[in-house]
């Protein structure tokens, strides 16, 4: 069964909405990182038009990763035109690689700054892994299953499989897929303690030996259907993981990959234990960064490359490696599929594929 | 897809403030005793103490690597895993080759929240990596899947409260669709003082035992443990020629779409939750022995609960088991799915500890006493923050 892509929403590095991503990616030219906290570059999410939406005051006691979730449900529903769909028929998948993990430490504050007895209710609820997903389920009104799932690099292979499951067995009509992460200081200290200080630094993912990690933030949603709408983007035809030390062949014929190769020496190194020399190999991370649920990015850059029918060309400061082909200029995409593949640093892989919705 | 095909289960395992296994925690909880005392792993500087069930016996099936390298709630996981696995006469070898997944419940265990190393950070002290290495080996679903070198999908739900009672019932469709042929599936929360401090915030925590649907109920006492079950295919099952204890039959999700951190008062979600468990299992409300509550004791829950249970399922026998392990959140919906397991097996249920007095505006009294049960099916519900609502239905029919 097919499962259709009928409408996205994404904010992250490189601005808000599907129509800034396109427009970036038929530049070509990678996103600038920025240093907030003083420890660690990186790419910063626009969530401004969430404000489109909803009034700013209503969103005062919602923290930072819920308004990143909100901003790419309220997108997705707009491009779909549902102004009005079935809540009870409508589910809802979330998945993070960490969470909240800013407002856990907020939390964490109020405790240290002012004592146990100061803890902060309004923080302690934000914090909860599924408060984005009840914000979401309560401000759009979805009252179908609503689940959140964090499995690090793996969330977002592991969020779809339940999404894709739902449909199938028919308990809902419609998902509002998303994934969703944030860039928070201590991420920032942990970047900076394991890979030294630098300010001014720019991804080369793909580069043998080289660390270029930038970590980043954002959103990316998707209406999933079993039923084709006539702005639908693609259809999600396959998807699976594994170990890279067992990886068995289960790569579709005639794909085009996109590598969610971030910059980590650790997980770069396993991609061409996955991907046959030879093949046709983009990778996009420079426009949004290293994120654990990164996969759920390229499965928007492969919504667009699909719906418009263009192969878009990897950014310029990607390693261009010999042993595969690299797209650097645009072009027609002439595949019938598009394999979102990633390496996690446990050695852990995810192969999401997505086609023409025919 | 047959949604409603039955889902066996093989292996059970459970360990909670009322014991190390699941059966030494069924003779606690039928002999109605319970110990809830003040947090001895942490302290607080709240100026009351609220107790809470937390274990104190060294967690079984533990080695030195498992205590340096993982975090307390991964190794609750793997205790209850081994106790489950053993429990279905698996084991490493015997799985090998099949395709064995893991989903894990977890709220805890997920949360990058290390007291100590957030302190030094705050304070420029540079604290080294070894906490925040903890967290990224200690994902509950990884970690077991880790331990037995399983090839199956993994994954990790943080649905808060509802989240054991999510794993199964996601597992159980795992089993349906052919994705695996094993999926061992479950829950497992740590005590911690973040949480022990949040829930006081919230105002719903009360300082004495807990008193699930009490007139006098003052909120919940935090716990910990862990409760697994292995769920295995039919092709398992002959391959191994092995007979079901109970049966997934039921599974059911549904949001009330209404606050952050209170149920919706007249049960919406629950009430489709319920219904969603109904169309899957092919069951109706008479066909339901006891129903094992989400019962966290706090005043809005239990009414909330109460209503939908006076509504649903009028004369059916209920309780809590919370009085016995105290909200054990990721891990409880899991915990009460392996109790819920035993007591159809048992043929009876526990008194719903900490209930004296009936509430009037629940206008509805759990089991005052042991009692026992002629049907071979039951409910077990969950509600969580989020507006969450997640429902199994289990039986032991047919075996």
């Amino acid at each position: 069964m097919k499962i259709y892509i009928n409408g996205t929403g994404i904010a992250g590095g490189f601005g808000c909405g599907s129509n800034v991503l396109l427009n970036r990616l038929h530049t070509g030219v990678a996103c600038e990182p920025s240093s907030q906290d003083g420890y660690y570059p990186a790419f910063h999410a626009d969530i401004s038009s969430l404000y489109d939406f909803v009034p700013k005051k209503s969103l005062r006691r919602i923290d930072h990763f819920s308004q990143l979730a909100l901003t790419g449900a309220y997108l997705t529903f707009n491009e779909a035109g549902q102004d009005s769909f079935d809540k009870m028929a409508t589910g809802l998948v979330l998945c993070s690689g960490y969470g909240s993990a800013k407002t856990t430490f907020s939390f964490l504050d109020s405790i240290i700054d002012s004592g146990d007895i100061c803890a902060s209710p309004t923080l302690f609820s934000n914090s909860v892994h599924n408060a984005a997903a009840g914000h979401i389920s309560m401000m759009l009104g979805i009252e179908g299953p609503c689940l959140t799932v964090s499995q690090f690099e793996i969330s977002v292979y592991s969020g779809l499989l339940s999404a894709i499951q739902w449909l199938r067995e028919e308990r809902v009509g419609q998902v509002l897929f998303g994934a969703v992460d944030e860039y928070f200081d201590v991420l920032g200290y942990c970047y900076q303690r394991r890979y030294g200080r630098n300010s001014n630094i720019s991804m080369s993912p793909l580069a043998p030996g080289i660390q270029s990690a930038v970590p980043g933030e954002g959103a990316a949603f998707f209406l999933l259907s079993r039923d084709k709408a006539t702005n639908c983007y693609g259809a999600i035809t396959s998807v699976n993981t594994g170990s890279v030390k067992d990886f068995d062949d289960i790569l579709p014929e005639e794909s085009f990959y996109i590598l969610n190769a971030d910059g980590h020496i650790e997980s770069d190194k396993n991609y061409s234990k996955i991907i046959p020399e030879g093949s046709l190999v983009s990778c996009y991370t420079p426009y949004y960064g290293s994120i654990p649920t990164g996969p759920a990015f390229d499965m928007a850059i492969a919504a667009l490359s699909l719906r418009e029918g263009r192969i878009f060309p990897v950014p310029v400061n990607v390693i261009r490696p010999d042993n595969y082909r690299i797209p650097v200029q645009e072009s027609t995409l002439n595949q019938g599929n598009i394999s979102c593949v990633k390496a996690g640093v446990k050695g852990e892989f995810s192969i999401i594929t997505l086609s023409h919705p025919g | 897809m047959n949604r409603g095909a039955p889902v066996a289960i093989t292996g059970t395992g459970c360990l909670s403030a009322s014991g190390e296994s699941l059966m030494q925690n069924m003779k606690t909880v039928f002999s109605g005793k319970r110990a809830p005392g003040k947090p001895g792993a942490f302290s607080s500087s709240h100026p009351v103490i609220y107790p809470v069930f937390e274990i104190k016996y060294p967690i079984p099936h533990i080695n030195d690597q498992h205590k340096k390298y993982l975090s307390r709630t991964a190794q609750l996981a793997l205790a209850a895993a081994a106790e489950a696995i053993m429990d279905a006469g698996l084991d490493t070898e015997a799985m090998n080759g099949l395709r064995v997944g893991v989903c894990m419940g977890t709220t805890v265990g997920s949360t990058m929240n290390d007291e100590k190393f957030y302190r030094d950070f705050k304070n420029r002290l540079e604290p080294d990596m070894s906490a925040i290495s903890r967290y990224l080996n200690s994902n509950p679903s990884s970690v077991i899947s880790k331990e037995y070198s399983l090839k199956g999908p993994c994954q990790t739900i943080v649905n808060a409260c509802s989240s054991g009672t999510d794993a199964i019932g996601i597992g159980a469709s795992w089993i349906r669709s052919g994705i695996c042929d094993i999926v061992i599936a479950g829950g497992a929360d740590e005590l911690s003082r973040i949480s022990y401090n949040g829930f006081i915030s919230l105002m719903i925590t009360d300082s004495d035992p807990c008193r699930p649907f009490d007139k006098n109920r003052k909120g919940l006492n935090l716990g910990e443990g862990a409760g697994l079950v292995v769920l295995e295919s039919e092709y398992s099952l002959k391959r191994r020629n092995k007979r079901a204890k109970a049966f997934v039959i039921g599974y059911g999700s549904a949001s009330d779409g209404y606050h952050l951190t209170a149920p919706h008062p007249e049960g919406r979600g629950l009430k489709r939750a319920i219904a969603d468990a109904f169309i899957e299992s092919g069951k109706k409300a008479s066909d339901i022995g006891f129903i094992n509550a989400h019962g966290t004791a706090t005043p809005e829950n239990d009414l909330a609960e109460a209503r939908v249970l006076r509504e649903i399922f009028s004369g059916i026998p209920f309780l809590s088991t919370k009085g016995y392990t105290g909200h054990t959140l990721g891990a409880a919906g899991a915990i009460e799915a392996v109790y819920t397991v035993a007591s159809l097996e048992a043929g009876q249920i526990p008194v719903s500890a900490g209930f004296s007095e009936i509430d009037p505006y629940a206008a509805i009294s759990p089991v005052t006493e042991n009692t026992g049960i002629s049907l071979k099916t039951a409910l077990s519900e969950s509600l969580a923050f989020g507006g969450q609502n997640a429902v199994l239905i289990l039986t032991t029919e047919g075996i």
